[in-house]
């Protein structure tokens, strides 16, 4: 073996390393990128969610009766108005129930309009309602200070949340009911 | 026509005589009974607000949490307080002067919003709860009834707002 043939194998094994190298940085920024993107994702998407949601009362900095989006992100009861923002670790929550009410289909301004209609027509409209569930939360804030917050969602939606919360932590006075076996 | 001038002047100032002493008797009825209500008044720099003791009766969860959150809003409002603290604030127990407010659930009647706006008169929700104040030693300051209701217009849960306006007032008269 000649002296230029020793130098051409050492520059091709040089070569080979480089790329081997450069592999191995690819393969460990690759493998960084999917290691950390992958809990901010589970964490962004939230497991359950309804929107037009009313919280009619208990958001401390946000007004009563404020409709916006109620979620379960991460492993806390979040609620988002238009402006503000709120979340309840699930577990600081206490007390979790769901209860069933109704509600008016014509509130607001719309609703004192319905007075001024002749001939009892504002009460015959005051017949149209529609059922829809309540959700009350019992927690502690971080100073020990007890708080209450209650959702009004529609028919059925207050059930997935206390699921969820109960499973991450929550407690609840009164259990989770079982669905009814379907009848064959 | 003079029988007519007879019963005008005889008959009309005995109405207005009539008239003129129910009005000072209720005047003064009122004044009484707000003397009697204002004559002793406590003071504290900071009141602990406890959670409503349902007790035996069956008050929703949803009524017991609106009529804690409204009263910490309500008595917040009267300014009687430097400090309105929560249920289990750790920071209340450092407060000199504090007193508590315990409210205890006697009886509630859930109504319907939608027969109270279709029939007027039936479907109004209603609630009664003792209201008791007591001081650092565990001393009844305050000890009274309280009704909120909502008879004509709105939800079910603004009974809670009505009894936590109430007790604001109690709390005015009595601090």
């Amino acid at each position: 073996m000649s002296m230029d043939d020793k130098v051409n194998l050492s520059v091709a094994t040089n070569c080979c390393r480089g790329a081997r190298a450069l592999g191995a940085f690819f393969l460990v920024v690759g493998a960084s990128l999917m290691f950390f993107s992958a809990p901010a994702r589970g964490q962004a998407a939230p497991s359950v969610v309804q929107s037009d949601v009313k919280l009619v009362i208990g958001g401390d900095t946000i007004k009563n009766n404020s409709v916006g989006t109620l979620s379960v992100v991460g492993s806390s009861l979040q609620f988002a108005s238009a402006k503000k923002k709120m979340e309840v670790e699930a577990s600081s929550i206490l007390d979790i129930s769901t209860n069933e009410d109704s509600r008016q289909n014509i509130t607001g301004a719309a609703h004192f309009a319905t007075m001024a209609i002749p001939y009892g027509g504002g009460r015959v409209l005051a017949l149209f309602s529609h059922k829809v569930d309540v959700l009350t939360t019992e927690f502690k804030d971080a100073n020990g200070g007890y708080h209450g917050a209650v959702f009004v969602l529609p028919q059925g939606q207050a059930a997935p949340f206390k699921k969820q919360l109960v499973g991450m932590g929550a407690k609840a006075s009164v259990p989770l009911a079982e669905p009814a076996p379907a009848n064959k | 026509m003079r029988y007519h001038t007879r019963a005008v002047t005889v008959i009309f100032p005995l109405v207005v005589t009539c008239a003129l002493i129910l009005m000072v008797s209720s005047v003064w009825g009122q004044t009484s009974s707000g003397e009697s209500k204002s004559a002793q008044k406590f003071s504290a720099s900071s009141i602990q607000i406890e959670p409503t003791d349902a007790g035996d009766v069956p008050v929703p969860a949803e009524f017991r949490m609106a009529v804690y959150e409204n009263l910490i809003t309500q008595i917040e409002k009267t300014g009687k307080f430097q400090h309105v603290y929560r249920s289990g604030d750790k920071d209340a127990a450092s407060a000199p002067d504090l007193v508590t407010l315990h409210t205890t659930a006697k009886s509630f009647t859930k109504g319907s919003q939608k027969k109270r706006e279709v029939t007027t008169v039936s479907g109004s929700t209603s609630l009664i709860l003792a209201v008791h104040i007591t001081d650092h030693a565990g001393q009844t300051l305050v000890d009274r009834d309280v009704q909120g209701k909502v008879r004509f217009l709105g939800e079910n849960l603004r009974a809670t707002y009505d009894f936590s306006k109430k007790v604001a007032n109690i709390v005015r008269e009595s601090f």
